[in-house]
């Protein structure tokens, strides 16, 4: 079973002290791996993930972004169908948070099943198939995503502007606003239209995009959990 | 059995590659040999210098004669330059004003200490006395010094006073000496060891090595089921545990530490053997023939005893430490939990004694038996006394046993504990943990 599954935890788990290759190696081989098997796909993924010179460098001598793709390359090196991922972008800069989400969404088309955990609702809009949102140990959503969105229908308005836009707020038709600054996500009540809100705005503040959309997936979190304290959630990407 | 192979091999190879275990490894007999050598060296080149030495000699007739007897061979310093210069005061105007200056004479250092010699001590008491009291009262000089414990200069100055002393009562009574130190020659009473293969001089050997290397099992236990304590500790705040635990079983990540772990400790061992047989092989030709001291022999039983008590004392506190190591969450909060275990270790320490003197009493018997106390006190036994085979056999089965449900015990403990962070748990939620399916 548990060579099947593969997982990386929150907080890094290598053994400091050890070479990079070496860790790869006995990882691989507690994972069920031949050696001459194992050290195939080490190179492939030092190679892949750019980190080939620092094989025989001491785990503890990489960078917490290093040190995370070291991570991932174990949680994935015996091709496991179940991957689990716990906040696998954190510490990595925007090259690598884009070669990590290539390399899920690779594994994805494979047809590896992904758990992936993670507080960054934009991260799971653009990433995952299935949702499900815990919060204080409680399932408080769960679904395809993109019929749970359905489910908010189309009465989000994406504002992007310049300006002082405050006035917004006291329109009779604005059921809820998330306002930072230069971009601003509306919900109106039910039965106003879009199209109406649009003319109000127009001269009074700069308008560089005006979307009509479903909301998104953090609008609809907070709407779900409210004001209470939010604890964790989960989302599932899956084949 | 693969995976428990693979984590062997690296907890193997990760220790035995460190610095700590190769300058270990060659510093250990270093060390040792230092300690029995240095204070030899130490003692043997010792700080000594000439000194005067003052003498008021109520007799009047020891003065000479001690001079004499200081200026032999045996009381030179090595470059053949007398060790103690004598200077004679005469006691006038009266002893008290004599011993007043001289007490000035070493605070001063024109001397190093002044030898006050009574007038009794060449008398003898009536016959009677001596019949009725078997040691007669000793008599007394004085050595007066500012600096009183160089026990060694007190005991040659002594036993110069008490020949020059002795001699002359011999005289005064007209008796040879010599003669007299033949006729109170002493007897020695020697110790010979019998086992089955015949009879063997024992000098202070048998006991020494016992000891020794009773207690080389003990340090080898405490050291190494530290390691494996710290290794559990290190594993579990480095949350490597939580990755490790996907691939392969606690209970195989238990054994693969502890074996790996005891495989150092073998692999040392193996290393000082060779290096102990090097050194006897060489050190053979090197002591001066007709030297009073026979290299005692380790018989091969006690060696494989050796072996055999070591890896299984070993298990049994190594599961003990590793359970301790995955209670914790640093190593500063073991160090309470660490305690009872090592007491385990030290009374057997402070029975060896008693157990050396009597191996087979039935408190011997009996204390061999406990399985904490076997692997120390059982192998004593057999260096001392070699014990019938089925006390032997039993104590090891009980301790076999001992160790599968210790091993049993803690890995419910370990697994449970290897994955709790935060306060470290009571004795009630142990208990709790071992009733877990």
């Amino acid at each position: 079973m548990k060579e099947r599954v593969g997982y990386l935890p929150e907080d890094r788990g290598l053994y400091p002290k050890m070479k990079v290759g070496e860790l790869l190696l006995f990882l691989a081989e507690i994972k069920g791996l031949k050696s001459s098997e194992a050290r195939k796909e080490i190179d492939f993924w030092l190679e892949r993930f750019d980190l080939s010179d620092w094989k025989s460098k001491k785990v503890e001598e990489l960078s917490r972004g290093m040190q995370q793709k070291l991570q991932f390359i174990v949680t994935v090196i015996h091709q496991p169908e179940l991957i689990i991922l716990d906040e696998p972008f954190s510490g990595l800069d925007p090259v690598n948070t884009k070669l990590l989400k290539d390399i899920m969404l690779e594994m994805k088309e494979k047809g590896r099943t992904i758990v992936f955990s993670t507080h960054r609702m934009e991260q799971v809009e653009m990433i995952c198939d299935n949702i499900c949102l815990i919060n204080k140990a409680e399932r408080v959503l769960e679904g395809n995503l993109s019929q749970i969105k359905k489910q908010y229908g189309k009465n989000t308005v994406v504002l992007d502007y310049d300006g002082e836009a405050n006035f917004i707020k006291n329109f009779p038709e604005i059921e809820k606003i998330d306002d930072y600054g230069k971009f601003m996500e509306i919900r109106l009540k039910e039965k106003s239209s879009p199209q109406d809100l649009l003319p109000k705005l127009v001269g009074k503040i700069s308008i560089n995009k005006y979307e009509v959309k479903e909301p998104t997936l953090n609008a609809i979190f907070i709407e779900k959990v409210g004001g209470k304290e939010v604890k964790d959630e989960e989302d599932t990407s899956s084949h | 059995m693969k995976k428990i192979l693979a984590v062997i091999k690296r907890e193997y190879i990760q220790i035995v590659r460190t610095k700590g275990f190769i300058i270990g490894t060659i510093l250990g007999p270093v060390f040792m040999l230092a300690l029995i050598v240095v204070p030899i060296i130490v003692s043997s080149a010792s700080v000594e210098k000439q000194e005067t030495i003052g003498v008021v000699d109520l007799t009047n007739e020891i003065f000479m004669e001690l001079d004499d007897k200081l200026d032999h061979k045996d009381y030179r310093l090595k470059d053949g330059f007398r060790r103690y210069v004598l200077e004679k005061f005469e006691p006038s105007p009266g002893v008290e004003e004599v011993r007043n200056e001289l007490r000035e004479k070493v605070l001063r250092k024109e001397i190093s200490a002044y030898i006050y010699i009574p007038e009794d001590v060449l008398e003898i008491g009536p016959a009677e006395s001596a019949a009725k009291d078997s040691v007669p009262e000793e008599v007394k000089a004085e050595y007066v010094s500012e600096h009183t414990t160089d026990f060694e200069e007190l005991r040659t100055l002594n036993r110069a006073l008490n020949n020059v002393v002795i001699e002359k009562r011999l005289k005064r009574e007209g008796l040879d000496p010599l003669k007299v130190a033949q006729y109170i020659k002493r007897v020695d009473l020697q110790p010979i060891k019998i086992t089955k293969k015949g009879e063997e001089k024992d000098t202070a050997g048998t006991f020494m090595i016992s000891y020794f290397l009773a207690l080389i099992i003990y340090m080898a236990i405490l050291i190494y089921g530290q390691v494996i304590m710290r290794g559990v500790i290190e594993e579990k705040s480095s949350r490597v545990v939580e990755v490790v635990l996907s691939s392969l079983k606690p209970f195989q990540l238990m054994m693969g530490k502890i074996l790996g772990i005891g495989a150092v400790g073998l692999t040392q061992f193996s290393i000082w053997t060779l290096f102990g047989i090097g050194a006897s092989v060489y050190s053979t030709s090197f002591i001066p023939a007709g030297a009073d001291f026979a290299m005692p022999s380790i018989p091969a039983h006690v060696f494989i005893y050796f072996v055999v008590f070591f890896i299984l004392g070993y298990f049994l506190f190594g599961t003990l430490y590793a359970a301790i190591g995955s209670l914790v969450n640093s190593e500063k909060e073991a160090q309470q939990l660490v305690m009872p275990v090592t007491m385990f270790l030290i009374v057997p320490i402070m029975l060896m004694i008693f157990i050396i003197r009597a191996p087979d009493s039935s408190l011997s018997v009996f204390l061999s038996m406990i399985p904490f106390f076997t692997p120390i006190l059982m192998f004593l036994r057999i260096t001392v006394l070699l014990p019938p085979f089925g006390q032997i056999g039993a104590s090891i089965v009980i301790l076999i046993l001992t160790i599968l449900l210790m091993v049993w015990l803690v890995a419910k403990i370990y697994r449970v504990g290897i994955l709790m962070y935060g306060k470290r748990p009571k004795f009630a939620e142990i208990v709790r943990w071992i009733r877990y399916r």
